[in-house]
């Protein structure tokens, strides 16, 4: 399709562009270039070049976060990616039952952070919490998931499983449904038991789905907040301060602007490489499955 | 040389910047000013009830007063609000971040409240007392809901193990606590905790000053503590690690003041260290006999001061200014200062106030408030440092939380953080 006049798409992309300029590349060049100065707000910007980025290299603040935040990413994208995709090969019927399960797997997508942070802080109390109740019956030890540096990073993750799961279920179960049954019934006339259907028909045409589902997922987990905020706080012994977190504290807790930009560079340019990944798991999805 | 030139550069351009940023400050309409509050819960109820008090009682000015977060999102708030002309006539802040501000150069003095005024605060909760050399500076503070950390104890879980009276001694408190836990069976849950306080800043310094040690020695150097320090974290370890009966609250910050409290209430533990500001609360709410104790001694009795003062923004002149005088003038009065103390559990800080309420039999009749107001003897003031806040934040919190629930290594834990101050980042090292 043609425009009628030259300038007309331009024009149409203008508010986007201009949505995109002020509220996302600005403040990002505007973080770079505080990360070069030393700043608490109050007294004058001093420069001091690329020292906060030499400082969280050199502490190690910057790796061990990094750290933390990809295995909280690996738990999170793993387990949901896994279950929602199990999820939704089990759910993938007809049936009034089915429907319900779905969405009542999908629910816990919908209720807020906080909600759920609350929620599960009573469930995972190490002495009046329902998961100690059970373990102490069976005769397992307690355990202070949330007290003990060891289990806490491990239990937030548990806990953004439980509420992402129904989001990758529900891409998963329209990818399947994007699957003709023509295909599959050739399959089981050739012979191919459910496990091989699966194996060699359904899984390389839903990669273009898993790729979106990990990705995305990937991304929402290193974004990750809201339940560090209302559970731990970033603690114990910052055992839970993944990047996001650690930005809000530099700010919020230590009133350190410069320090903070410099997290938000480096964590931009994760998000970016993440990105990148996105796409390229999403098109070679494509040439692998030989879809249009 | 040329990189000198392009810091320059830089430097001209973000200071530039940040002027073209920041805006001139936007005054509240005649006869309104704006105050910022950081409390949520009973505090702001109360707060909120003397505001109108305060417009009850005259109708030159108006207090529009808002809510903004805990303590340090408030701070935030306010050099943010600072910086881009938004700052509120007045607000409160936490005492460890007063010498900051003032030597920022952002506070107003606040001497013209008057000397009747000044002279009735209680010096230990007033700047004068406040801090080391506080009476010697221009006025920047005014107290407002100002406590101690105090012993909250379950006094039905102390019958049981036969006792009336909270322990007086860092021993007798370890062996109260081991006493008074109770677990279900060898691997199980802990059914009842001995005794549970946020492993904090605040806690920790209280402890040093029983040890007999201080944060700032009086040559200016940050000792934090030494060896007092290193036993006062060996304290807690002690309590944690080999005792098994004390709880360290899961969160962080007010999150973990906000669990000890929940689990006393709940009877999940039987004696809580934590502010006086909780015993208007605790004192509601606890369905069991509650007693009220000062903080146990190793070599002396010593607790710091905490809670906030009042703060006036340079940039508040004229009659915005002299209507805040108006207001913080009401709010020292001993009338409103009993009243707000009575109310939440904070110390009164008006003298004359606490004469009256005295007269009145008011300690008679609560005890309690009485326990708080004598431990103020022990009262150990902070060194006016306008680092406190970051030692506070940067060099000491985080390392005391791995020390003590890790079992880490005290006495290096503590040189690692006096190691910290010297390399905490570029914001401190003001040599370029």
């Amino acid at each position: 399709m043609t425009p009628a006049r030259r300038h007309h798409p331009y024009v149409l992309l203008a508010p986007t562009v201009a949505v995109l300029l002020v509220f996302f590349v600005y403040p990002l060049l505007l973080a770079g270039y505080r990360s070069l100065f030393a700043w608490d707000l109050l007294t004058s910007p001093r420069y001091v070049g690329a020292a906060h980025y030499r400082e969280l290299w050199r502490s190690g603040a910057l790796a061990a976060t990094l750290g933390r935040t990809l295995g909280y990413s690996a738990i999170t994208v793993g387990a949901a990616s896994s279950l929602g995709l199990l999820l939704a090969v089990q759910l993938n019927r007809e049936g009034a039952i089915y429907g319900f399960v779905r969405g009542a797997v999908f629910s816990a997508y919908i209720v807020s952070w906080v909600a759920v942070g609350l929620l599960w802080l009573w469930i995972l109390d190490g002495d009046a919490g329902i998961l100690a109740a059970a373990t102490g019956r069976l005769g397992l030890p307690a355990i202070a998931w949330l007290a003990d540096p060891d289990t806490a990073l491990a239990a937030l993750a548990g806990v953004t499983v439980w509420k992402i799961t129904g989001y990758a279920m529900v891409i998963f179960f329209v990818g399947l449904q994007d699957i003709p049954d023509s295909v599959l019934e050739a399959a089981a006339i050739d012979g191919a038991r459910p496990w091989r259907r699966f194996r060699y028909v359904t899984w390389p045409l839903l990669r273009p789905t898993a790729a979106f589902v990990t990705t995305t997922s990937l991304i929402l987990s290193f974004q990750a907040f809201d339940i560090v905020r209302v559970m731990t706080q970033g603690g114990p012994i910052e055992a839970t301060t993944v990047f996001v977190y650690a930005i809000y504290e530099s700010v919020f807790m230590n009133l350190r602007v410069g320090r903070a930009s410099a997290l938000t560079v480096v964590f931009f340019g994760l998000l970016l490489a993440l990105s990148a990944l996105q796409l390229w798991g999403w098109r070679s999805g494509r040439r692998g499955a030989g879809r249009p | 040389m040329t990189v000198a030139l392009t810091r320059r550069h830089l430097a001209g351009l973000a200071a530039t910047l940040a002027g073209g940023c920041a805006q001139r400050r936007r005054r509240p309409p005649p006869g309104e000013i704006h105050l910022w509050f950081t409390y949520g819960g009973r505090n702001r109820t109360v707060l909120l009830d003397l505001v109108d008090r305060f417009h009850a009682a005259q109708a030159q000015v108006r207090v529009k007063a808002t809510f903004q977060g805990d303590y340090f999102e408030g701070l935030v708030k306010l050099r943010t609000g600072l910086f881009v002309g938004a700052a509120p006539s007045v607000t409160h802040v936490i005492g460890e971040v007063v010498p900051y501000l003032a030597e920022a150069g952002v506070l107003a003095r606040l001497d013209e409240v008057g000397e009747e005024v000044v002279d009735d605060l209680d010096p230990a909760l007033a700047q004068s007392g406040t801090f080391v050399g506080g009476d010697g500076r221009p006025l920047w503070a005014l107290p407002f809901n100002r406590s101690t950390p105090v012993a909250f104890f379950n006094r039905a879980h102390f019958a049981e193990a036969g006792r009336t009276t909270a322990p007086a001694t860092w021993s007798e408190m370890r062996e109260v606590a081991r006493t008074l836990t109770r677990r279900r069976g060898p691997r199980g849950p802990t059914a009842r905790w001995g005794f549970e306080c946020p492993v904090a800043w605040w806690f920790w310094v209280a402890l040093v000053g029983q040890a007999g040690g201080q944060i700032v020695e009086t040559d200016g150097r940050v000792s934090l503590g030494d060896a007092a320090g290193v036993d006062a974290i060996a304290h807690w370890q002690a309590m944690i690690h080999e005792d098994r009966s004390m709880k360290p609250p899961p969160g962080r910050d007010y999150n973990a003041w906000e669990a000890t409290n929940r689990d006393f209430l709940a009877g999940r533990v039987s004696m809580i260290w934590t502010s006086t500001a909780f015993l208007s609360y605790l004192t509601e709410h606890a369905p069991f006999p509650l007693g009220v104790a000062p903080l146990p001694r190793r070599d002396r009795y010593s607790v710091p001061t905490g809670g906030t003062f009042f703060v006036v923004p340079a940039v508040v002149r004229g009659p915005e200014r002299e209507a805040v005088l108006t207001f913080l003038r009401f709010m020292m009065s001993p009338e409103v200062s009993n009243h707000w103390a009575t109310q939440t559990g904070y110390m009164p800080v008006s003298r004359r106030g606490r004469r009256r309420l005295r007269d009145e039999g008011f300690f008679a009749r609560h005890p309690n408030f009485d326990v708080t107001l004598q431990q103020l003897t022990y009262a150990a003031p902070w060194p006016w440092a306008s680092d406190l806040f970051r030692i506070q934040r940067e060099a000491v919190q985080p390392r005391l939380e791995r020390a003590v629930l890790a079992h880490g290594d005290a006495a290096a834990t503590l040189s690692e953080a006096r190691d910290a101050l010297h390399t905490l980042g570029p914001e401190e090292r003001r040599s370029p």
